[in-house]
């Protein structure tokens, strides 16, 4: 299968995210700089720009971590500028991290539980007196878990290790199965295929197609692979020094110049 | 040593695979009966029965404590504010101290007499449960947002704030002319437990207070096992290992750490109120600083995080504190020429064995069962090289 | 789908949002000076205005309607508080480069007054000896003392704190507790459990002057005697030595400093001597001033040294003299006013306060956010 290939665009035009001027400040440091955009329902688009473009700052303010210092940001009809991060997810927007961030003391399958979390209605009472509904909502959470964790490509001997100790791949499978458990509309990878080699990178693309259209979910990764982002984006948005420097389909970015001088440096062109 | 104990740890894994899959439940029940069935061993008011009661106690707070430092890593260094709350609980709830109140419930026929407030134990329990769950969530508040050592630091203030009020307690009017604690002076004439059928309890037979604060702790046992394998013990360890990623999965921080606060709280208080009406008297002077780090201890040794490691944990420094040392190894140093009983220096024992155990076995002696799994996983990664170097010849299972 | 390329423009929306976290910044500094005078204000009126007892003659109370009173708790106040920032200096030394609360600081400041006194008796000082023999033999206290309290702070670090120091911060935090309780029970062997009193050698109660109606007491001069020369010398040194550049280093970043060369496990070590033998001097200041020893006393001063540390700012040494300062004003306004058995309760509170509204404290700075 050709990575040149561009996909189709999507059919519905209904945003599931939207951005209005969205700035971030530390102090006097601007990190993210007046940055609009918007995701189309079902559509995987990308986020890239040179390192240091604010692109994991604008995710951390899209998952709550951050309060924008300006602008807002829409999930749907719901405004959750200032919502809190476990509220977000509850609505349905889940992450992965650029450094894996897993639960180490806790087993591949645990950790996926964990995902299932806002999905789960044990209440301390619940957990103590652990009643029928309590007991079914249980073994239902681990089977789910477990179904997730093959759907990502674990084996089956790993379900059960510390996340510790699996390796480095396998824990970036087992961090999307944890996202996944959370049933989301909106799935926001940072830097997924991150240490892998083209083949993994290969799989993942063609994964999280067939996430998009299995879960019916609408994705937002920042990506360094160029391949990737050209084989897997809808839209591609550019960052550079905390702005949106350019928008559009991943063909016409890659050629445009302001872009290709954000990443090569002045001295390029 | 290391195959030495890679072959142990081979040896324990065959055993374990071996065992029916009932062996854990038929050894839990085996635990309580020996349990129920320990005090007709020894005299009814014997010194060993005494420090047992108290080494079980201890063993409750131990496991409240541990929802606190362990399940939820939140370092709480002023846990004795639980066991004052909980005493004192008693003391208001249990006794004349409340001279113009006349209020009884459930209690016997002597005590339905007497001015005061009087609650029969049970109702005190839940009471002190409830006060403590409260006073850990206002604890818990301020230190939401702060690290680690912050958090350790504000708790100990707050345990502090608490001793200092028990302190001056009796110069603070809550009306009728009472006050709201009896200072170092203390609020003597608390009732005893007492159940319809039963009556009420004396110290000469210690066994009933044995019993009863055993059925406590496998209450709160009970508790403990339900809350960790369940959607908020969970919740907990992921705040522990990763608050970020834990909130950004969708736990609710505030309310998940509050509640660590207050079931930990909670479990102290229970606690407290029995130790209230078992010494009889509740006085400020009971409650220092170093109560908190002793119950610390108590979980650290144990193993932190561990549910059976805060039980031993109790257990043993229980045992050692109010048994080994006054009653058996008091007099050790003099055999060396010191001038001074083993008591005098129980504060820099504790303190010897924090630090070795710090850095010698860090995971406690009973470790949490998931950092068992790391441990062995680990060294069945060792015992995997030390094959390969070997040969087929060795290497265990 | 057009490409849009988007030309940078300054914006307006930005730079008021720049103003309005700075004014955020101030308010929460100037909320808490606000919270910090409120305690002197509120009694500096009462006192001018109600007046207040000043002594007893014939039979009827003296009332006094000026500012003497208060003058004379900032003066008792500043003492002590040069006293806590001795002190506070360690931990926040400490704090800066490993970021790890030594709890046995405090524990370490009562070794050196044990020491203190127990170097007057083998050198023979007593309250008879001449004032050269005194303060020769005071100036050797105080060298000997602070280089046993550098010595065993800098053996705590390396027996308890660097084993440990890829381990969770959990476990260096209770080894530090436990060496507390070792130090403790040290000093309760050493002198028993009840505090003792030591001979006054200094007179430290008599005045030596009066600025407006305080009186200057010798205790107060010694207390920045001792403190003022020790914190020009600790800052010349941070400032200007290489060892010092190298402390400074360490502390914003110790694996960049290792790998400029910088040895970090000496420089650790020297922090802790530093620190320690600070609160050397702090317990000799303290055994002079008070005239009491305790073997508690090192829990109780720890405490409160810490407050100060993090009121000032953690990991800042003006903060901490400031800090001290501060936090000796209050204990002596609560210990005048409230009476001593509320003065705990009143510096933990504002312990409290200052974690809850502003953790970094009066000089430190703004700390990284979460992710």
């Amino acid at each position: 299968m050709s990575s040149t290939e561009t996909p189709a665009p999507p059919a519905a035009a209904v945003s599931v995210l939207r951005a209005e001027h969205v700035t971030k400040m530390f102090g006097g440091l601007v990190a993210v700089n007046d940055v609009s955009f918007d995701i189309p329902q079902h559509s995987i688009v990308s986020l890239i720009g040179p390192n240091g473009a604010g692109k994991t700052t604008l995710f951390n303010m899209l998952t709550g971590l951050y309060r924008p210092t300006q602008g807002r940001i829409l999930l749907g009809e719901r405004d959750i500028t200032r919502a809190r991060p476990d509220v977000i997810t509850s609505y349905g927007v889940a992450r992965t991290f650029q450094n894996i961030r897993l639960f180490g003391a806790m087993t591949a399958v645990e950790n996926v539980m964990i995902g299932h979390h806002t999905q789960m209605r044990a209440g301390l009472f619940g957990s103590i007196l652990r009643p029928p509904w309590v007991r079914r909502e249980e073994v239902q959470t681990r089977e789910r878990a477990r179904e997730l964790l093959a759907y990502v490509g674990l084996r089956e001997p790993a379900f059960d290790r510390l996340a510790s100790q699996l390796p480095y791949g396998d824990q970036r499978r087992v961090e999307i199965a944890r996202a996944l458990a959370s049933q989301p509309t909106l799935l926001l990878l940072d830097e997924p295929t991150a240490g892998m080699n083209p083949n993994e990178s290969q799989a993942l693309t063609e994964f999280m197609r067939a996430m998009r259209d299995d879960l019916k979910l609408t994705i937002l990764l920042i990506e360094h692979d160029m391949k990737v982002v050209m084989g897997v984006s809808e839209r591609v948005t550019v960052l550079d020094y905390g702005k949106k420097i350019a928008e559009g389909e991943p063909a016409e970015v890659r050629a445009d110049p302001g872009v290709i001088e954000a990443y090569l440096g002045k001295q390029a062109s | 040593m290391t195959k030495l104990r890679a072959r142990l740890r081979g040896w324990r894994a065959a055993v374990e695979k071996r065992l029916p899959p009932w062996s854990s439940r038929a050894m839990a029940v085996a635990l309580i009966a020996i349990g129920i069935v320990l005090p007709f061993l020894f005299s009814s008011s014997s010194a060993f029965m005494n420090a047992t009661i108290i080494a079980v106690t201890y063993a409750v707070m131990s496991l409240g404590l541990n929802v606190v430092v362990g399940f939820a890593g939140l370092l709480d260094l002023g846990y004795v504010a639980f066991y004052a709350l909980g005493a004192y609980s008693l003391g208001w709830l249990g006794s004349g101290f409340f001279f113009k109140a006349q209020v009884h419930a459930l209690v016997s026929p002597v005590a339905s007499t007497l001015p005061g407030v009087h609650l029969n134990f049970i109702l005190i329990l839940i009471a002190a449960a409830l006060i403590c769950a409260g006073a850990g969530v206002v604890i818990g508040l301020p230190t939401l947002r702060l690290r680690g050592d912050y958090i350790a630091v504000v708790t100990l203030a707050f345990g502090e704030i608490i001793a200092e009020v028990a302190v001056n307690g009796q110069s603070i009017h809550v009306g009728g002319g009472m006050t709201l604690t009896a200072g170092n002076l203390g609020i003597s004439a608390v009732d005893s437990p007492y159940f319809p059928g039963i009556g009420s309890f004396n110290l000469l037979n210690l066994r009933p207070w044995y019993w009863l604060i055993f059925a406590v702790l496998l209450f709160v046992l009970f508790v403990n096992l339900r809350l960790r394998d369940s959607r908020l013990g969970r919740a907990w360890i992921a705040l522990r290992e990763d608050e970020v990623a834990a909130v950004s999965m969708g736990i609710p921080l505030v309310k998940t750490k509050l509640l660590a606060y207050a079931i930990g709280a909670a479990f102290g208080g229970m606690a407290g109120a029995f130790f209230g009406t078992y010494y009889t008297v509740v006085n400020a002077g009971q409650f220092q600083f170093g109560f908190s780090i002793f119950i610390l201890a108590m979980v650290i040794i144990g193993g932190i995080g561990s549910i059976w490691g805060a039980v031993v944990g109790g257990l043993v420094l229980g045992y050692i504190n109010n048994y080994i040392i006054p009653n058996v190894l008091n007099n050790l140093p003099a055999k060396f020429g010191f001038h001074f009983q083993l008591t005098a220096v129980e504060f820099g024992i504790f303190g010897f064995l924090l630090v070795i155990m710090m850095v010698l076995r860090p995971q406690g002696l009973i470790p949490e069962r998931r950092r068992r799994l790391e441990l062995t996983a680990g060294i069945a990664a060792e015992d995997a090289q030390l094959v390969e170097t070997q040969g087929p010849a060795g290497g265990p299972t | 789908m057009e490409t849009t390329t988007i030309s940078p423009t300054p914006s307006p929306p930005a730079v008021a949002a720049r103003s309005l976290a700075a004014v955020r910044r101030y308010a929460g500094r100037w909320g808490l000076i606000a919270a910090l005078a409120a305690l002197p204000i509120y009694y500096g009126i009462t006192d001018l205005t109600n007046g207040y007892q000043a002594g007893f003659v014939a039979g009827h109370a003296v009332i006094h309607h000026d500012l003497s009173k208060l003058g004379f708790n900032f003066a008792t106040g500043l003492s002590n508080g040069a006293i806590w920032a001795l002190i506070a200096i360690g931990y926040t030394l400490v704090y800066g480069i490993i970021e790890l609360i030594n709890f046995a600081h405090g524990d370490v400041f009562m070794i050196g007054s044990f020491t203190s006194v127990g170097l007057w008796a083998v050198l023979g000082l007593g309250l008879t000896t001449g004032a050269l023999g005194l303060i020769g033999g005071l100036i050797v206290t105080l060298i000997i003392a602070m280089l046993v309290t550098g010595s065993l702070n800098v053996l705590i670090e390396r027996v308890a704190y660097r084993p440990l120091r890829s381990a969770p911060k959990l476990a260096a935090l209770i080894t530090a507790v436990g060496f507390s309780f070792i130090l403790q029970n040290v000093g309760l062997l050493w002198r028993g459990g009840s505090p003792q009193s030591v001979p006054d050698l200094i007179r430290a109660q008599q005045p030596v002057f009066t600025i407006a109606g305080v009186p200057i007491l010798r205790g107060y001069i010694l207390a920045f005697a001792v403190m003022i020369p020790l914190v020009f010398a600790l800052t010349w040194f941070i400032n200007r030595t290489r060892a010092g550049r190298a402390m400074r280093a360490t502390a914003q970043d110790p694996e960049a400093a290792r790998l400029m060369g910088i040895n970090v496990n000496a420089t650790i070590s020297l922090t802790f001597l530093l620190g320690g033998m600070l609160a050397g001097a702090a317990g000799l200041v303290y055994a002079l001033y008070e005239t009491n020893i305790w073997y508690f006393q090192g829990f109780k001063a720890g405490l409160i040294a810490f407050t100060a540390a993090v009121m000032g700012g953690i990991g800042n040494v003006r903060g901490a003299v400031l800090g001290g300062l501060i936090i000796g004003v209050i204990q002596a306004l609560a210990d005048s006013r409230l009476g001593p058995q509320w003065t705990e309760a009143v510096v933990f509170g504002y312990l409290i306060a200052i974690m809850v509204l502003r953790p970094r404290g009066l000089l430190g700075e703004e700390t990284r956010e979460a992710g």
